[in-house]
């Protein structure tokens, strides 16, 4: 039952974003796990595309901020107005609430709305003037970013990243990818068409159910392996936080059952390993190269 | 209302059932029929009610009374067959019978251990009765199974198969047995039986050397009840009939005297009333040290003596050195003795020579050697006189007399006719029909007759060696008697009247006297062939026998004392084994804790069982990565082995399974035959 959904939703996906099954995946993990996500990559990538066929697939409310530098936090949560009528102050709702945001182009607010998201995003809740003000469920929110080089940009500290639980890129399709994508239909087409796979209680359910994915002693021997590693190397500026550890425990998890098993295996979390750490953990060694993670890999055994 | 029954289900307790009933086995032999009855009772009792739903006493009121009532009963009949005084008998039927009526009543895991225990507790008491390497193996037996029946209600999954359960308790007695071997080693050994009372310990051996022999019929006004008139009645061709090993003897170097040479001395007999011979009384005789002189090489050998409760040690011929470890003394009569009743299994060296001269110098006691029963044996002292005045001295009357039983129709019998009224004459002239103790005693009152000091030695004679380990075991079957004379100048020489009759009984041995069937079964005695196969087997397992009962059986405080001081401690007392088996027992400790720190790198079974997959698959180049995950390492060697990629695949799922998903003993062993069967090829 949640293998053929499950599937259902990665087809659906695939058929709109082309040649990405893997970083669709990662998504899809990242959200059964109750996850943030952000996505680093150049601009016309299809990031945006990928954030709408998601809420779409998935029959989530969406809405899109499109951060600027001139963005208050009020522009994302929501304001109390006076109203002449009641002649007492309400409170009109910002585009936080909603199912799914894509908090576009992240990077280039200011420092004091990003936290406002990002409070939001951990709290589930906002509170204005006093007010506390839940959240909608699920809530999911998938930011991008353009890669810090660029002008004009405020890149989130690391502090701010160890809330979004994976960070992917997607990168340019390869030949054939882009090739069906040149001689296919409108993507803007696609997605108006698209019809949502599950319901939102569905999505519900299989968020719940990855949370009963067995996680043997075993295992957690090995992530803790993992962790102490990144602490105790040397290699690193600062190891993993436990939350990372928690949040790598549950990214495996989602990643066994869309792989359709029911208990974890260390090539699940060495699956999602790389978009867990690669935004939270600095090398000391700036010229280290480019698959370091996998060297993060292979220099922790597995119990 | 009754508390609900939380006993384990029922195959924990027919597993208990099985331990606990060969545990009781040899108690069905050893203890009254009743015992071994009540035991099956109870015991099918609880049977059926876990077969065919019977109710436990537990049930009703009425049962209670019944299971309750019987166990009383029981101890009223264990205090009428054993008395008042609680025993090794009684107390060994009492562990028996209460702990069937404790299986009847199981109704949690509490009494189960309580069983348990107790069948540890049984497992003890066999002990008391046996201590053959047989009893040893079915005890073990019941030692893995009881301990199996513990890691059954233990175990975290239950279903855990017997034959792992079984194979896990064998391996947790196999790893008692460096702390056994060094309690067993330095335990300080307290010297007597354990249970330490009178009447087990008489009973200990049921056939000795008697004090006395008897010829003929027992003079009536002799008569006493009881033990006492068993051993007055001793006759040499009653010890002849038992197999009982009386004792063993290690030659050094492997240097045997001859067969028609082992004479092992034993009680030396002067007085006789006619038909009793008996020693002569301490208060009476000299107790003036024998004088010895040897010629040639000695014999250097040690002896193993079963107990026989008595004083003697036995002795190749004369012993020149006394015995190291035991307290002993040499007689005047040139009797070897202990200062304390053989009780337990005794070990010592000894030195002795088969060319040697006793009291050739005059003997004190020589008066006693000519005593004759006042008025007896007319005929006898008839015959004597005439030949000793034919004869040219005593040796030439010795060789007319040993002629005599030589030429005469005397036979060498093990059932003579029983002798009445005057047992030598009756024996010389009419019967003629006797054994060693007859021609022994009729040739010593010819000699005493003749003047000539003369007196029986008992012991025994020959033996047989194993080829096997050399050992020389002498037999209660081997005992004999023989006749000493005493010569000016020579001094006691030993004459052997019985070889003059039958010289196979003193060259070949006691064994070739006696009929076939008693060395070896009847249906093999027909085949030489199988004869031999059967000596061979026999060998080895007196060999395997001796040594068990030299140095397991009989590691004594004598024993322990040898072994220790030949270990390198000197002068070992009790303080001294106390600090070496406390050092020895924490070094265990610690070895044993190295080893499970060591093993905990890897707890899990199925990384063991899985490492020997990898390692097999490294045989042909295929190394795991320390990183890699099964599955990873699952796909790589399935490329690169194609044939055998189900196999493959099936062991992977396993383990996997079995690592990151449930621990169940089921795929455990069905990993392990996979594994087994896995025997990848290039």
């Amino acid at each position: 039952m949640a293998q053929t959904q499950l599937d259902a939703i990665l087809a659906s996906i695939n058929n709109v974003i082309l040649g990405k099954q893997h970083p669709i995946k990662l998504a899809l993990t990242c959200l059964l796990a109750r996850g943030h996500l952000l996505i680093e990559d150049l601009p016309g990538v299809g990031k945006t595309t990928l954030a709408h066929t998601i809420a779409s697939t998935l029959g989530l409310t969406f809405q899109r901020i499109q951060f600027t530098s001139d963005m208050l936090p009020a522009d994302i949560i929501g304001v109390s107005v006076y109203e002449r009528d009641s002649g007492r102050f309400g409170f009109h709702p910002g585009p936080v609430f909603t199912q799914l945001i894509l908090a576009d182009e992240v990077n280039r607010a200011s420092p004091r709305t990003q936290s406002a998201l990002l409070e939001a995003m951990e709290e589930q809740q906002v509170t204005v003037e006093g007010t506390t003000h839940t959240l909608s469920s699920p809530f999911f929110v998938i930011a991008t970013q353009n890669p810090a080089n660029q002008i004009g940009t405020f890149p989130l500290p690391e502090s701010q990243l160890d809330r979004f639980l994976m960070r992917i890129e997607l990168g340019y399709p390869d030949a054939k990818a882009e090739r069906a994508l040149l001689l296919g239909q409108d993507r803007r087409q696609l997605l108006r068409e698209l019809q949502a796979v599950v319901s939102v209680e569905d999505l519900q359910t299989l968020q719940e159910q990855v949370t009963d994915i067995h996680v043997s002693n075993a295992l957690v021997d090995y992530v803790q392996r993992i962790l102490s590693h990144t602490r105790d190397s040397g290699h690193y500026h600062s190891g993993l936080s436990p939350r990372a550890g928690l949040g790598l425990l549950r990214a495996g998890q989602a990643w066994a059952m869309l792989e359709g098993r029911d208990h974890v295996l260390p090539e699940d979390i060495q699956a999602v390993l790389p978009s867990i750490v690669s935004h939270r953990l600095q090398r000391r060694d700036e010229d280290s190269p480019e698959d370091w993670i996998d060297q993060l890999i292979r220099q922790v055994a597995i119990p | 209302m009754a508390k609900a029954d939380t006993s384990p289900d029922h195959h924990a307790m027919n597993q208990l059932i099985i331990a606990l009933f060969i545990g009781a086995l040899p108690h069905f032999v050893y203890q009254p029929f009743w015992v071994g009855l009540a035991f099956m009772v109870m015991i099918g009792w609880r049977l059926l009610h876990s077969y065919r739903g019977w109710p436990l006493p537990a049930a009703s009121r009425w049962l209670k009374i019944l299971h309750n009532g019987t166990a009383a009963l029981m101890i009223v009949l264990i205090f009428g067959q054993f008395g008042l005084t609680i025993g090794r008998d009684a107390g060994a039927a009492l562990l028996t019978i209460m702990l069937a009526f404790k299986v009847v009543e199981i109704r949690s895991l509490r009494d189960f251990y309580l069983s348990c225990y107790l069948g540890f507790f049984l497992v003890i008491t066999n002990f008391f009765y046996s201590q053959s390497m047989l009893m040893v193996a079915l005890m073990l037996l019941v030692v893995v199974l009881l301990t199996g029946c513990l890691i059954g209600v233990n175990s975290e999954s239950s279903a855990m198969p017997l034959k792992r359960r079984l194979k896990l308790s064998t391996q947790m007695v196999l790893q008692a047995i460096p702390v056994m071997l060094i309690l067993f080693v330095l335990f300080p050994r307290i010297s007597g039986p354990i249970w330490g009372l009178p009447q087990d310990a008489s009973t200990a051996t049921t056939s000795t050397m008697p004090e006395q022999i008897t010829l003929g019929e027992m003079p009536s006004q002799t008569g006493t009840t009881g033990m006492s008139e068993a051993i007055q009645m001793g006759k040499i061709s009653q010890l002849i009939q038992s197999d009982e090993i009386a004792f063993r003897v290690e030659f050094e170097n492997d240097v045997l005297p001859p067969a028609s040479a082992r004479y092992w001395r034993g009680p030396v007999l002067w007085q006789t009333n006619g038909t009793v011979w008996s020693p002569l009384p301490k208060s009476e005789r000299s107790q003036a040290t024998p004088q010895i002189g040897v010629r040639g090489s000695a014999y250097q050998y040690t002896m193993t003596l079963e107990p026989h409760n008595k004083r003697w040690l036995f002795a190749l011929d004369i012993p020149t050195e006394k015995p190291a470890v035991i307290p002993a003394y040499l007689t005047s009569d040139a009797e070897l003795h202990s200062q304390k009743r053989i009780k337990n299994r005794a070990q010592y060296t000894l030195e002795s020579h088969t060319d040697y001269q006793l009291n050739a110098g005059g003997d004190p006691n020589l008066w006693a050697a000519l005593q004759l029963p006042e008025g007896q044996h007319p005929r006898t002292r008839q015959l004597a006189s005439d030949w000793i005045q034919q004869s040219q001295g005593p040796e030439q009357y010795i060789d007319r007399v040993l002629s005599f039983f030589n030429q005469e129709n005397f036979v060498y019998t093990l059932t003579p006719p029983v002798l009445q009224g005057d047992t030598v004459d009756q024996f010389l002239f009419e019967s003629r029909e006797g054994f060693c103790e007859h021609y022994a005693a009729s040739f010593t009152i010819l000699m005493r007759a003749a003047e000539i000091p003369a007196r029986i030695v008992t012991g025994y004679q020959g033996g047989e060696v194993n080829p096997v380990d050399n050992v020389l075991t002498v037999r209660q079957r081997d005992a004999h008697a023989w006749s000493e004379v005493w010569l000016p100048e020579r001094g006691w020489v030993r004459i052997d009247p019985t070889s003059a009759v039958s010289s196979q009984r003193v060259e070949q041995g006691m064994a070739d006297i006696l009929p076939a069937d008693r060395t070896s079964p009847r249906l093999i005695a027909q085949n030489d062939a199988l004869v031999q196969v059967w000596r061979d087997l026999r060998n080895n397992w007196n060999a395997i026998n001796t040594a068990w009962d030299i140095w397991i059986v009989g590691y004594g405080p004598q024993i322990q004392k040898t072994f220790l001081s030949r270990l390198g401690m000197d002068n070992p007392d009790w303080r001294k084994m106390a600090v070496i088996l406390t050092l020895l027992l924490a070094l265990t400790g610690i070895v044993m804790l190295l080893l499970s720190y060591y093993r905990r790198a890897h707890p899990d079974p199925a990384v063991r069982l899985y490492t020997i997959f990898c390692q097999k698959l490294a045989r042909l180049g295929l190394n795991k990565g320390e990183h890699e995950g099964p599955l990873d390492f699952a796909v790589r060697a399935q490329n690169e082995l194609p044939q055998y990629q189900h196999q493959i695949a099936a062991i992977t799922r396993l383990y996997s399974e079995l690592r990151y998903r449930h621990p169940s003993d089921a795929l455990l062993s069905e990993l392990e035959t996979q594994i087994k069967q896995f025997q990848p090829r290039q």
